[in-house]
């Protein structure tokens, strides 16, 4: 049995080594393309970018690791489609992008997103009101949940906007104790400087 | 097989793969530089065990931990109290007492998981690094301050957190059962992952974390709990080095 | 640990063995009150469950409302009788799914998704007297034995934790730490044990049968709104952990045959009064879960009993607006009009009213509703957010 367990484990290194790693360094600077779109944002300081990709319109930048702090540039989701690779598409699918959504729906898709993919049963949206994207009309909100699976209570803050039909979004979230302050001048500063590139 | 799956197959592949042989060549111990901890210096308040499942549960599947049970405790208790006199410093339990601070404790409990899930998975693990992590090559995590504003710690100087997660879901479960179905493999608890880790009470600094990838193993056993509570205070800054050549 | 000192002074006092006022035809086991765990690993387990049972205590997610809480605990009580209840301490815990749990140290643990989903008092019975027959027959101790005796993993997942029906709620949470888990034939010996104390409690027992059918049609309701073909299966699978719903419904309606207690109040009122105060809450967190075809029937359910309130409506409203097809929309501006004219009056409805009225191109009547929402709450968080889709 120990041979054989030897070989699966070797096997399985060998189909993961490729799954691992590979988080790269975000300089300070304009970076371009975020999220394989035509968002670009200026990053003021060092971040991270993470490897691993939460859906297929999603880039995760983070400073300390994504249960510390956690930026989601959301770069174009479109209509038909959820925020997030489903966790479990046949049992739990997810709230897609709808078509003349609403600003205030935004933070509606993202609460019931979560309740489902995290089991995020404690989520309150508590501010809402209007604000550019890039010079686009759109909403930023505040929110505060706490998921089932660590129990941590984090604060998010978020801006959106429908744009050509897709929707854009950036999130922040961290721990309510002691993280979600400390990198919060970050973010505000990210999203001043978002910017949608002009297709050629 | 969705993404998850496969995932939970490489943590687990991954993790087995370092533990199955002798030879531990990933980093488990981190501490602020500079770090020491002088014997006879320092209180030392034990906060209570958290235990968590990992981020993949579904459907209320989670297993007794074994660690925790009545006889485990006691065993811990006597290990540890073992150990303080090789760490030099008075270790007392966490008392809430009539603060009212439990769930604010467990809140910070909780926090400290999420940050030591970060050191292992971002800085401890090679291939996952984050790259502001690398480079700087300080140990800089904590919990903020906030911690001294607790009136239950006030008499204490560091917060030692000793936690366990069992990184365990229904992918988790399948994969278990994976190697049931071919038989013969006796872990007892499944993927399991320990961890010690020190605050400064003052700073709300991590001045210090071990984390222990042992698997399986029955705390509950005075043997067990020795070895773990060992392995756990392993390089526990302050110790003489004969002291922790001995325990080994 | 104190309170089953306390059960046994309690159980000192009285004679502890059928409960009064039985029916011949049922017979209840002896109870012995003041159960002190004995050997190492019973309390080990024991100190495990005291354990969770603190941070139950400690939990965000914990529903600390008395008046729910002292009206499970009555129910318990009439349902399993006095002497028997004083060991159980019942938490409530905001998860939107049908799930409920029992450690061995008394702690019973009811998710908000199955109070929401009982239609009447008999039908909660059935399930804190099924949980209630997992403690009394110690299930949870002989499972953990059987993990020390044995080293291999079948034997060992049978003691894995939860109660988790593996086909129905479209979601699946954990709940907090350790749960103890119990094997299929546990599961059945609590369906059967449950039953005998619905019996001796005056329910009509075909309630501990109706409770299984319920969540198979809503399953069924959820796999066809999701596009699925809806099953259910007869024979559970080899990791299943319970019997299928299927064939609980099944040897429940059996045994309801053999007593024949027609014409039983189910005590529909009790319940629907009890849970009233919680209903927008339980009802919000369900819609938010994407499960169109579930929540329909739940809400189908709801106003077969006590007709299409306000609050059931709203809530219709609220389905088909986020489910936000165009036909959708529609629907939703006349569950919420109707919603209005049966007395709802909740400043939501017109803020989402308004949403929807905007989304299907109804300008004029979208401002009105928004302008009312506005006037109505005019700090409300999101007031500015809604003063811009004004501008627009």
């Amino acid at each position: 049995m120990n041979r054989i367990f030897a070989v699966v484990a070797a096997l399985s290194v060998a189909i993961c080594t490729p799954a691992f790693g590979g988080n790269s360094l975000v300089q300070p600077g304009i970076q371009k393309a975020i999220a394989r779109s035509s968002l670009s944002a200026k990053a003021d300081g060092e971040w991270n970018r993470l490897a691993r990709r939460d859906g297929k319109f999603v880039e995760l930048w983070t400073r300390d690791g994504d249960s510390l702090n956690k930026v989601s540039f959301f770069g174009g989701v479109p209509i038909g489609e959820p925020l997030l690779r489903e966790a479990d598409k046949k049992n739990r699918p997810l709230p897609k992008v709808g078509s003349n959504m609403l600003i205030t729906d935004i933070p509606a898709l993202l609460e019931s997103s979560y309740r489902i993919q995290f089991g995020a049963n404690r989520f309150s949206v508590n501010e809402q009101e209007p604000a550019t994207f890039g010079g686009y009309p759109g909403v930023k909100f505040s929110y505060t949940f706490i998921n089932d699976a660590d129990e941590v209570e984090r604060k998010g803050e978020a801006i959106g906007a429908f744009i050509k039909d897709k929707l854009y979004l950036v999130t922040y979230e961290a721990p309510s104790i002691y993280f979600f302050d400390k990198d919060l001048s970050a973010f505000r500063s990210l999203v001043v400087s978002l910017q949608l590139e002009p297709k050629r | 097989m969705g993404a998850k799956f496969i995932n939970a197959v490489c943590a687990t592949a991954i993790l087995w793969a370092c533990c199955g042989s002798s030879a531990l060549a990933q980093e488990k111990t981190g501490a602020k530089s500079g770090f020491t901890l002088k014997p006879g210096t320092a209180r030392i308040v034990l906060m209570r065990p958290t235990i968590r499942v990992g981020s993949q549960s579904t459907g209320g599947m989670s297993e007794p931990n074994a660690d925790w049970t009545a006889q485990a405790k006691e065993q811990i208790g006597k290990a540890l109290a073992d150990a303080q006199s090789k760490l030099g410093n008075e270790v007392v339990s966490y008392e809430e007492g009539l603060s009212g601070e439990g769930p604010i404790t467990s809140q910070y409990g909780n926090l400290f998981s999420a940050v030591a899930d970060s050191v292992i998975e971002y800085q401890f693990f090679p291939g996952n690094r984050l790259p502001t992590k690398k480079h700087s090559k300080e140990f800089e995590w904590g919990v903020g301050p906030g911690l001294t504003k607790l009136q239950s710690l006030k008499n204490a100087d560091y917060a030692l957190f000793i936690n366990t997660q069992d990184d365990y879901g229904s992918t988790g479960r399948k994969v278990l059962q994976l190697f049931a179905a071919m038989g013969g493999i006796s872990v007892r608890s499944g993927v399991h992952i320990g961890y010690a880790g020190l605050i400064d009470l003052k700073t709300g600094e991590l001045v210090w974390l071990n984390a222990d990838r042992q698997m399986g193993g029955d705390v509950r056993s005075p043997d067990g709990a020795v070895k773990r509570v060992h392995q756990l205070l392993e390089g526990f800054p302050g110790r003489a080095p004969d002291q922790l050549a001995a325990s080994n | 640990m104190l309170s089953l000192l306390i059960a046994g002074l309690l159980g000192a006092l009285t004679s502890g063995t059928a409960v009064p006022g039985a029916q011949a035809s049922v017979s209840l086991p002896p109870f012995t009150v003041g159960y002190e765990p004995s050997s190492v690993d019973e309390r080990g387990i024991w100190m495990e469950a005291d354990e969770r049972e603190r941070r139950l205590r400690d939990s965000t997610l914990t529903d600390r409302d008395e008046a729910l809480n002292r009206y499970l605990r009555d129910v318990l009580c009439r349902t399993v009788g006095q002497e028997r209840c004083t060991g159980v301490r019942i938490y409530v815990v905001e998860m939107p799914a049908f799930n409920a749990n029992m450690a061995p140290n008394g702690t019973m643990v009811i998710w908000s998704g199955l109070l929401l989903r009982v239609r009447s008092e008999a039908e909660l019975a059935a399930v804190l007297a099924h949980e209630f027959a997992h403690f009394e027959l110690r299930h949870s101790l002989h499972g953990y034995k059987q993990k020390r005796r044995a080293s291999d993993f079948a034997a060992w997942i049978a003691v894995l934790g939860g109660l988790t029906n593996t086909n129905t709620s479209a979601l699946q949470q954990s709940l907090l730490g350790s749960v103890f888990q119990f094997s299929r034939e546990e599961e059945e010996a609590a369906d059967r044990l449950g039953f005998q104390y619905l019996a001796a409690a005056n329910y009509p027992t075909i309630a501990a049968s109706q409770l299984w059918q319920n969540i198979m049609a809503e399953s069924d309701a959820t796999a066809i709104g999701h596009g699925q073909k809806p099953k259910q299966h007869y024979n559970a699978g080899f990791f299943d952990t319970h019997p299928t719903s299927l064939r609980r419904a099944d040897y429940l309606a059996e045994e309801s045959k053999k007593v024949g207690d027609t014409g039983r109040d189910a005590r529909v009122e009790n319940l629907r009064a009890a849970m009233a105060s919680h209903l927008p809450e339980w009802l919000d967190a369900q819609i938010k879960l994407n499960d169109f075809g579930g929540t329909e029937y739940l809400l189908q359910q709801l106003a077969a009993q006590g007709g299409w309130t306000g609050e059931l409506l709203f809530s219709r409203g609220e389905l088909y607006r986020l489910r936000g097809n165009p036909r959708d929309i529609v629907a939703s501006v006349q569950f919420y009009r109707e919603a209005l004219a049966a007395g709802y009056a909740q400043p939501m409805l017109r803020r989402n009213l308004g949403m929807s009225l905007l989304r299907s191109g109804q300008k004029n009547d979208a401002q009105a509703e928004l302008h009312e929402y506005l006037r109505l709450m005019p700090d409300a968080t999101d007031a500015k957010a809604i003063q811009a889709l004004l501008i627009q």
